[in-house]
């Protein structure tokens, strides 16, 4: 054991935390964990495990700040005091009394760093549940207990952090890359990724592997025990562009699906109320989207897509385009046109001051029928490439094929994106609660100040929340990032049992989101370099500040090591 | 039993030890013309000594018609080489002047010390011995390079040059006529060396005058410095260092009440020796705990 120093007397020493004083050449940083053997007659020894949170230096006895200079020049000896301020995270055995002033302090290493970081605790019947989850500044791999990410204890994960300084989405697919092959996950080869891209193409190369990675990075993932590949089984996904069916992509087009609805799954699956972002002081509004969707549900029953037939649409009111069929009912083909027809039923034929279908209108006076229709035409232009008569629908499937789905959403308008993200968490969050589908699934989503805001209600807010709330016993978790954790429902982060933080803006992290985090953490929130980040879990309590390798897989078209190799480029050609 | 009679004593006022008759009737110069003198900047010497004690009077004991002074005595050593001012570890003595045997109040142990009278006087006088005896034994376990040290020469120091100033100036040794020098004195300027005899020690001596910071009034001996060294020594190669070395570390009146005499290391170490004395607050309850009442 390396001894580090003494407790300090002039400051108060007690149970929870004390001062250290380094003595000679001892080293003791932010971060470093330290163990002091404390001795009562009547308790005998007691060792208290620690974290420095907060270390300093000072002249000691000097009365004026430029004794300092004096002391420069040689002409005052002093006395210079390297002090640290230790927040206990574990004491054994549970006696919470002081150490002693003077005790000795020792730097916490192997077992006593285990001990520290109750290291120990993190298993159950089955074996050990040490995930890992990085480094800490010393060098050791940082752990996170795997019962409180998959359910078990708890579930899902908070990140915060600024954009722009390799954290939120780098963190969360290294979380996912050890999650998956680190071995602690039992079922892990059951377990299902749905990775949704929100900005630029960055997710869009996780099959390839990185062509910056360096030796140093592949030693480290083998410290982590963890292979420094790319991720194995990965299925790509991006919306069609608006003309054609070509996924809408600019660095990556190989091995990458163009995924839209069609008509019949729209209806089907009720996925009208995503066109309806906002549904803030509509509350006819809201029971008229209900009631719509059921009789769209109730059209499209039995149909088989991808265009959807009605027959009750008169002949004099079809637009241009639309045709009767052989069987003497119209086939809608667009998006357009069902907005069309919903209009028709509604409010009538659009000649004259008629009446819409009273099975249809659900006794809303007309204003709220024309707010309604007003609402869903203008989604045409957002939505008309996504929900499509033209062709079977292809919607991401995360429960089927690869183990990752990375579904792309950069590019879409916001009401698109919502559009997405609902639909597809709907029918996750549905097809586990029947159990259909055994494996854990993770869903990692972006700003979700924008899916789930604080202040206004919505669709999808709703299903994360249930996500949120009933997910982890359904084996739903789901990793959600944002830039500003004040900016979204409490519940959706008061549930995530692990919370990171990367780097933070000054005023963000004085709010009270972010209290958990000791004063001393926060103020690094705001300088922590690239990939680096806080982690803070509910067994240990003190956060741990953690650095992740660099990715083992492309990060952007640049970073992807080109196959150069006989074989790959005969499959290439032939 | 000894009983408590008074809590801190005396306040500390160190004086120029009482030196016998040097009057201005003794004066023999050793340098001429009598003018002011100036030397180019040199190099300190190194090893750099400064040597310094102090004494803190912390009780006074009655038993019947005895008398006992208890306090503490601390005396400690800087040295500046390579740059750096490092102090030495301090020695620090707990002593009672006037006691027979040691006396132990709590966890504090005073070591008997024989006293030449009993009254407060010579009790004071005796305590003040202890503290130059101190100083003696530090400044003795320091060899070579040059000892600077806080008040007038007491001992020879046969291993290394020593240089003695004197910041209060009690006792005349210049005749009125020289003494208008001293009004003339400039900073970084200093007298020609005299000789000076005391307890049978032929010393050479010199004003030195230190630069005085601009602000606040001053009386006329403000920034007056005395130094002597042995006459055996070089004496005037250490009185042209001495305007090198003294004026650099003149202290300032902002952080030292005695600006600018009290020297800067000096100012520090004791400093440093009062806190190795212990908290006078806690040795107050100690002493009250043990000795009072009862």
């Amino acid at each position: 054991m390396e001894r580090i120093g003494v407790v300090l007397g002039r400051r108060e020493a007690t149970p929870l935390e004390f001062w250290v004083g380094v003595e000679g050449e001892g080293l003791l940083r932010l971060d470093d964990l330290v163990v002091v053997k404390g001795f009562h007659p009547r308790l005998g020894e007691v060792l208290y495990f620690g974290m420095v949170d907060h270390v300093a230096k000072l002249h000691e006895g000097e009365a004026y700040d430029t004794d300092t200079f004096l002391a420069v020049e040689g002409q005052i000896p002093v006395s210079l005091a390297y002090v640290a301020h230790v927040s206990v995270t574990r004491i054994l055995p549970e006696e919470f009394f002081p150490p002693d002033p003077g005790s000795p302090v020792y730097l916490a290493q192997g077992e006593d760093l285990e001990r520290a970081l109750y290291y120990d605790a993190m298993k159950n019947q089955r074996g050990s549940t040490k995930l890992p989850a990085g480094f800490l500044k010393n060098g050791e791999v940082a752990y996170l207990n795997l019962e409180f990410l998959n359910g078990v204890k708890g579930g899902h994960v908070n990140i915060s952090g600024i954009s722009g300084v390799a954290a939120k989405t780098s963190y969360a697919t290294f979380l996912l890359k050890s999650l998956l092959e680190s071995g602690v996950l039992e079922d892990a080869h059951q377990a299902r990724v749905l990775l949704f891209n929100v900005k630029g193409e960055d997710l869009f190369f996780l099959d390839k592997p990185n062509a910056r990675l360096q030796e140093k990075d592949r030693a480290e993932y083998a410290r982590l025990g963890l292979p420094a590949t790319p991720f194995q089984s990965v299925a790509f996904m991006a919306p069609p562009k608006k003309e054609g069916y070509v996924p809408d992509l600019d660095t990556r087009l190989e091995g990458v699906r163009a995924y839209h609805w069609d008509l019949v799954q729209f209806c089907q699956r009720g996925l009208l109320p995503f066109l309806f972002a906002d549904r803030t002081a509509m509350t006819n509004l809201g029971f008229l989207l209900a009631h719509v969707t059921e009789k769209l549900k109730e059209l499209a029953q039995g149909q088989k897509g991808p265009s959807l037939l009605v027959e009750d649409w008169p002949e004099e009111d079809l637009p241009e385009e639309v045709r009767f069929d052989q069987l003497g009912k119209v086939r809608l083909k667009t998006f357009a046109q069902l907005v069309r027809y919903v209009e028709y039923k509604l409010l009538g034929p659009e000649t004259g001051e008629g009446e819409g279908d009273r099975r249809w209108t659900a006794r809303q006076a007309r204003p709220t029928l024309e707010a309604f229709v007003r609402r869903l035409r203008s989604s045409v232009e957002n939505l008309s490439h996504l929900v499509r008569g033209d062709r079977p629908g292809n919607p991401p499937d995360p429960l089927k094929g690869e183990q990752v789905h990375v579904v792309d959403l950069a590019k879409l308008s916001p009401q698109g994106q919502m559009f997405v993200v609902g639909s597809l968490l709907k029918d996750l969050f549905e097809r586990k609660e029947r159990g259909q589908y055994r494996g854990r699934v993770f869903i990692v989503l972006d700003e979700l100040n924008k899916y789930a805001p604080r202040e206004e209600e919505s669709p999808i807010k709703d299903i994360l929340l249930d996500i949120a709330e009933r997910g982890r016993s359904l084996g739903v978790i789901l990793i959600g990032a944002q830039q500003t954790a004040s900016e979204v429902e409490r519940r959706v982060v008061g549930n995530a049992a692990i919370r990171v933080v990367g780097r933070l803006d000054a005023a963000e992290a004085e709010r009270p989101e972010y209290r958990y985090l000791p004063t001393s953490f926060r103020q690094r929130a705001l300088i922590l370099p690239q990939g680096a980040v806080i982690l803070h879990q509910p067994e240990i309590p003190v956060p741990l500040l953690l650095r992740f390798p660099f990715p083992a897989w492309a990060t952007k078209r640049e970073e992807v090591l080109e196959d150069n190799s006989a074989e790959a480029l005969r499959r290439e050609f032939f | 039993m000894w009983r408590l009679l008074a809590l801190r004593p005396g306040a500390l006022a160190r004086e120029e030890a009482f030196q016998g008759l040097a009057a201005p009737e003794a004066f023999r110069p050793l340098e001429s013309p009598w003018e002011a003198r100036r030397a180019d900047p040199r190099p300190w010497p190194e090893p750099l000594y400064f040597v310094d004690g102090k004494e803190r009077e912390e009780a006074l004991l009655a038993q019947g018609e005895r008398v006992a002074l208890l306090g503490s005595v601390a005396a400690g050593a800087l040295v500046h080489q390579g740059g750096r001012m490092t102090l030495l570890s301090p020695v620090v003595r707990r002593v009672g002047v006037g006691l027979s045997e040691p006396l132990q109040v709590g966890e504090l142990l005073y070591e008997p010390v024989e006293a030449e009278g009993t009254d407060y006087p010579s009790l004071r006088a005796g305590l003040q011995k202890v503290r130059e005896d101190l100083e003696k034994r530090v400044a003795q376990g320091l060899s070579g390079g040059l000892l600077v040290v806080d008040g007038p020469v007491r001992f020879p120091r046969p291993g290394g040059a020593l240089l003695g100033y004197i910041k209060t100036h009690w006792v005349r040794y210049l005749p009125e006529e020289e003494e208008a020098l001293l009004h003339a004195l400039r900073p970084g300027e200093r007298t020609p060396a005299f000789q000076v005899s005391r307890e049978e020690q032929a010393l050479a001596s010199w004003y030195v005058r230190l630069p005085l910071a601009p602000e606040g009034l001053r009386p006329p001996q403000a920034g007056l410095l005395r130094v002597e060294t042995p006459l055996k020594g070089p004496y005037l190669e250490l009185a042209d260092l001495s305007l090198s070395l003294f004026p650099a570390l003149a202290s300032h009146p902002v952080k030292d009440p005695r600006a600018p005499q009290n020297l800067t290391p000096i100012g520090a170490l004791e400093r440093e020796l009062a806190r190795r004395m212990g908290s006078q607050e806690v040795v107050d309850r100690l002493l009250r705990r043990h000795l009072g009442g009862g």
